[in-house]
């Protein structure tokens, strides 16, 4: 099955005609999206800033990455399920739209961050858990996602300025409006 | 209402934030990354209330580590919502999702001022470092609150759709 089959059958299936039908769906997906991708950030953002040393290395990294991620795992699943719907609903204008393929690229370089970070620089973490300087890998990797994740806020929010219908008139195309 | 609105729309300051293309995704974007900051903060400080989250610190710990933080990025907030109402005034001043959020947010900052306040000068079950049942009904409120906030600044573009009959645009 190629790509655009694949897009094809996402937005002819049932919960992609029930987005676009139902009057409420569209609003409160929408909603609990935004409200789950701000808590993902939100926390994020605790753990980022930790990994930088701010606001100090009292408290151990160890410790803010198990209270944290529980939480942003828990509202990415929501976030998820809100955005296929969404995706769903209007598969082939997401598809083929520049700003959702750079947050989908954004979500993947924040993925990759956080799994080479947790591969990799965590696992010496024992040295500089607590009292501590960051070393420099751990804070490029808190830096990293810091800037992926306002960039994939940026690029979501850009997605519905440039959804939709494309109302520039073609080159070369002459309309008489002399009916 | 909606003569002030359209006088504002009008004006020149609106004219630039309508004129320049990406002035108004900007702001947005601004204001969904201080909602997860003010959220996340108001968050921490209520499961530290319930007693879910960093239960080895002392609730001031936790207060004055999240406190700065949801009242800067409440005045990012503030100020790039007051552009985007100023952008858009009519979009913003004739849905009642606006004024409800409003109304809630008004609510939600007096509250927690005043809730941070009680916290902090022990509402307490005697004897014990546990909050009382009251405070923690609080916490659980004031983030429902928020979560309310945040529902209805999404529903300002979907005011028709989700208040039906009582919208202001009906």
């Amino acid at each position: 099955m190629d790509v655009p089959s694949i897009i094809q059958a996402v937005q002819a299936s049932a919960p992609a005609e029930w987005m676009r039908t139902s009057v409420k769906a569209m609003p409160i997906v929408e909603a609990i999206h935004v409200l789950a991708a701000a808590t993902v950030f939100g926390t994020i953002f605790i753990v980022d800033l930790r990994l930088l040393g701010l606001p100090d290395t009292r408290r151990p990294v160890t410790v803010v990455c198990r209270e944290m991620l529980r939480l942003t795992w828990g509202a990415f699943f929501v976030a998820l399920c809100a955005g296929l719907l969404m995706f769903a609903a209007n598969a082939h204008t997401y598809y083929g739209n520049t700003a959702f393929r750079l947050k989908m690229l954004a979500l993947l370089g924040a993925g990759v961050n956080m799994l080479l970070f947790h591969r990799l620089t965590f696992r010496n973490v024992a040295a500089w858990d607590q009292n501590a300087p960051v070393p420099m890998a751990a804070r490029l990797a808190g830096a990293t996602s810091m800037i992926l994740w306002v960039s994939v806020i940026f690029l979501a929010r850009w997605i519905g300025f440039t959804k939709g219908y494309d109302f520039r008139i073609p080159p070369n195309t002459h309309i008489n409006f002399q009916f | 209402m909606h003569a002030f609105a359209a006088w504002l729309q009008a004006s020149s300051a609106s004219n630039t934030i309508q004129s320049v293309s990406w002035v108004i995704p900007l702001l947005q974007s601004i204001h969904i990354l201080m909602i997860g900051v003010v959220f996340v903060s108001s968050l921490m400080i209520a499961l530290r209330v319930l007693g879910l989250m960093r239960v080895d610190q002392p609730f001031e710990a936790v207060w004055h580590r999240f406190a700065p933080w949801m009242w800067s990025a409440l005045i990012v907030m503030a100020g790039t919502g007051l552009l985007l109402v100023l952008g858009e005034p009519i979009r913003e001043f004739t849905a009642l999702s606006f004024w409800i959020k409003m109304l809630l947010l008004a609510a939600g900052v007096t509250s927690t001022a005043l809730y941070g306040h009680a916290l902090k000068s022990g509402v307490r079950v005697r004897g014990s470092a546990e909050f009382s049942a009251g405070a923690k009904a609080m916490s659980i409120l004031l983030v429902a609150l928020w979560l309310s906030v945040v529902f209805l600044g999404r529903a300002i573009a979907y005011d028709r759709e989700v208040w039906g009959a009582l919208s202001l645009h009906a």
